[in-house]
């Protein structure tokens, strides 16, 4: 047959022509055309931060994985894909992972975090820190679970967990029926983002009364921080203190307007990007308003600055200071202020101050007043929160939808709306006590100010803290055109007067931070037989095969057996 | 696909027209130049028949549940040419019925197998990177059943164009052809209406297949020795 074979193509070669064309050209058309590639499922994982933060690399260094995938009980891990269930995940399980070489770590997060009891939100909040402690080589990836995703998990799980278990005969029933994942992510490897520019925004209301007027600063830093840059909304932190910063702006710009209620103290406001970051919006902007222009607002008299950070909850505020403020300057006027507006108009509120030292020798800053503090401005940083190192406030967890029901403990981040009112309006009344020296001018501790048509809007709160958080702010994800910043700037426009954008770039040769890309991939998880399962089939084709092959020897009987059936009508001529 | 199941679906779907090819004898007639000739043929009248719906049948552009059943009754009635194409294969070849039949079914078959199946495979396996799915086993059962088919089609044209066909054999013959040229439609019809699962179609497929080659052997059988 093989001589046949190629004679045949000699002549199609030599001869016809118009034939061999009619022969290959569907041919090469077939094999050119695009053919789109099937996934068995397809869907977008977020990456655990990668950065880089005075020289000491955090969190996950690599992007692209291309593993079979497992679960966490399988016997052989090295080289998997570890697939985890939030509701299963623990840190011994994570290590167990790492410390076997796993390929690659997926972690499954229900699409509603609130459907997730209350310890195992607070246990994973305590272990986000220490995951981005220890520096993996390992790709990090954090998935949204959906139907699809959770029927593969249980599959992996059925398959992992019965490995090395049952008899023979289980063993070839499941290679025949189970479906192993093959995990595929379409990215490419991730390298440093250069040239990226942190955007902090001010502005300002001047005061009125001749020149050298003293300055109040007030800051908050807009970005958000989690394990997963794409999956931190930062309702919190630092959602509630943005808000509150604005509704500050809102009120006093009111108060400014009328002569009467102008006040003899100029306001800044700053907005600071790159907070969680160890503050570099407001690094550099110090070091640019002090170092490099000749007078600035923040040179000459500054009363006090007064960072926002963490409002939007808790019966507590806790004024951090890092040098308790003497007396009779107006830092230790406004401690009083906020001493008596709390113990008066709101006893349920416990009003503290807590002294911490500046540490250098910290990798990273406690608060954002100790920016101020180390270039010798007075600052304290106001916050529901007794600790800088409290887990809620770098969590992914802090979100703005949850459950309404009310059995959420004090550690759980999110944002009480009538608290941060509530907050906001003791801020105001003591600023205000302050600003227009109501102490001295005998003016009692119940006095409210802001009510009526001066009333803290709650509604306005609520639709700040809702926008902020309808997008991750992580600072590796708000570039200079982002809408985070745009909107910001046209709201503090609204309110404020020279409104101003103040960009951050790290320094090239000895970088304070490095962010890298690739934070959010399109992963698909192929389905892919086991090996023995391509043996079991050969074997089933060829027995197939065998029976056909049979059948078609023996024709001939069918045949004979046709020709019986019809024959006899034909023998009776 | 990896390259093993590839062979796996090869062989399920080449084997048996291998089987056939040397068991039927065709390899001492030499009709391995016939053959191809025949899958010259098959790949002309595809394309005669891909311009042709292209020509007169736009795009179907309504709802997406809706089945278009006259449409599709339309689009298979074009599939009249690949009769013509047989009988064009089988009127060219001089010699007994059954040479003729077998020569055009094989060479029909073999080049559908190869254009639809074989160029397919072996892209997926060697390019491309595909998750394991079924439906490739299920295709290549699927050559096999159309290789039954063709046959059963060639000797159904074959017996057609006799001009010694008694009448009482005409309408029997009719029908079997319209049916072999509708069963596409009807298999899909079956499908749609029914909503049978990927194996159940194969099964539902492979009995008709069966039923009409049967059908039409017991015809042949009684054509050929009523004489």
């Amino acid at each position: 047959m093989f001589e046949e074979a190629s004679e045949v193509f000699d002549n199609m070669f030599k001869s016809s022509f118009p034939l061999t064309f009619i022969v290959f050209i569907p041919a090469v058309l077939i094999l050119v055309s695009p053919l789109p590639t099937e996934a068995a499922h397809e869907f977008t994982v977020y990456r655990m931060q990668q950065y880089d933060l005075q020289g000491q690399p955090y969190g996950t260094r690599n992007a692209i994985l291309n593993t079979e995938a497992r679960t966490v009980e399988a016997e052989v891990l090295s080289r998997r894909c570890v697939i985890m269930r939030l509701v299963d995940f623990s840190y011994e399980r994570y290590q167990k992972a790492l410390r076997q070489s796993a390929g690659a770590v997926v972690i499954i997060l229900p699409k509603n975090m609130s459907t997730m009891p209350q310890d195992i939100v607070q246990q994973f909040m305590e272990l986000e820190p220490e995951m981005l402690a220890t520096e993996t080589i390992v790709p990090v990836y954090f998935a949204l679970e959906d139907d699809e995703l959770l029927s593969i998990y249980t599959q992996t799980l059925t398959t992992s967990s019965s490995q090395g278990s049952s008899s023979a005969a289980e063993v070839l029933i499941h290679t025949a029926t189970a479906n192993g994942f093959q995990m595929v992510t379409s990215g490419a490897q991730s390298k440093a983002v250069s040239d990226w520019a942190i955007t902090s925004l001010e502005g300002r209301l001047a005061g009125t009364g001749g020149e050298d007027l003293p300055t109040i600063v007030l800051v908050a830093h807009y970005d958000s921080f989690g394990v997963a840059p794409w999956l931190s909304y930062g309702a919190d932190s630092n959602g509630s203190g943005v808000s509150m910063l604005l509704e500050l702006a809102r009120l006093f710009s009111r108060l400014y307007t009328y002569k009467r209620t102008h006040a003899g103290y100029n306001l800044l406001f700053f907005v600071s990007g790159g907070g969680k970051f160890n503050y570099q919006g407001t690094k550099r902007w110090l070091e640019d308003n002090l170092d490099h222009t000749d007078s600035s607002l923040l040179q000459d008299n500054v009363a006090f600055v007064l960072c926002l950070d963490t409002l939007g909850n808790g019966d507590s505020l806790h004024l951090h200071v890092s040098k308790p403020p003497k007396e009779g300057t107006t830092q230790y006027a406004l401690l009083k202020e906020l001493e008596t507006v709390a113990s008066s108009q709101y006893p349920e509120v416990k009003f503290s101050m807590v002294h911490k030292k500046i540490n250098l020798a910290d990798d990273t800053l406690a608060w954002e007043h100790e920016r101020f503090g180390i270039r010798r401005l007075p600052a304290f940083t106001l916050s529901h929160l007794n600790s800088h190192r409290e887990a809620q406030r770098s969590s992914i967890m802090d979100v703005r939808s949850v459950s309404p029901s009310s059995r959420h403990g004090v550690g759980e981040p999110y944002v009480d709306l009538r608290k941060l009112s509530r907050n906001t309006k003791l801020i105001a009344e003591s600023l205000a006590r302050v600003i227009y020296n109501l102490t001295e001018k005998g003016a009692p501790g119940d006095l409210q100010i802001f009510t009526e048509q001066m009333q803290v809007q709650e509604e306005q709160l609520s639709s700040v803290v809702d926008w902020l958080t309808a997008q991750p702010r992580a600072a590796q994800l708000v570039d200079k055109d982002s809408s985070v910043v745009s909107t910001l700037e046209y709201h503090l426009g609204h309110y404020l007067k020279d409104v101003r954008r103040h960009y951050v770039k790290a320094d090239k040769r000895d970088p304070e931070f490095v962010f890298y890309d690739q934070l959010k991939q399109t992963m698909n998880a192929y389905r892919v037989k086991p090996a023995i399962f391509d043996l079991l089939l050969a074997v089933c084709i060829a027995a197939y095969l065998g029976v056909i092959y049979l059948a078609i020897q023996h024709f001939g009987v069918l045949y004979s057996v046709v020709r019986r059936i019809t024959a006899p009508k034909t023998k009776q001529h | 696909m990896t390259l093993f199941h590839f062979g796996n679906c090869f062989a399920l779907a080449y084997f048996p027209y291998f089987i056939t090819y040397k068991c039927s004898g065709l390899s001492e007639y030499n009709a391995f130049w016939r053959c191809v000739q025949a899958g010259a043929t098959y790949l002309f009248v595809q394309l005669c028949k891909m311009l042709f719906l292209a020509t007169f049948f736009p795009t179907w552009e309504g709802g997406a549940g809706v089945y278009d059943f006259v449409g599709e009754f339309m689009k298979a009635t074009v599939d009249l040419a690949d009769l013509l194409g047989l009988h064009l294969v089988m009127s060219r070849n001089a010699g007994k019925g059954e040479y003729k039949i077998m020569v055009a079914a094989m060479g029909w078959a073999t080049a559908e197998l190869v254009m639809s199946r074989y160029i397919l495979f072996l892209y997926l396996s060697l390019f491309t990177f595909i998750s394991f799915d079924w439906k490739y086993i299920q295709m290549s059962f699927d050559s096999n059943i159309s290789l039954v088919h063709y046959i059963a089609m060639a000797a159904v044209v074959w017996m057609f164009t006799r001009y010694d066909l008694p009448k009482s054999f005409r309408l029997p013959v009719t029908v079997l052809l319209g049916l072999c040229v509708y069963k596409a439609f009807l298999m899909e019809l079956f499908v749609h209406v029914f909503l049978l699962g990927s194996w159940t179609a194969l099964l539902v497929k492979a009995v008709l297949t069966g039923s009409i080659s049967l059908c039409s052997l017991f015809l042949f059988v009684t054509l050929v020795h009523s004489n």
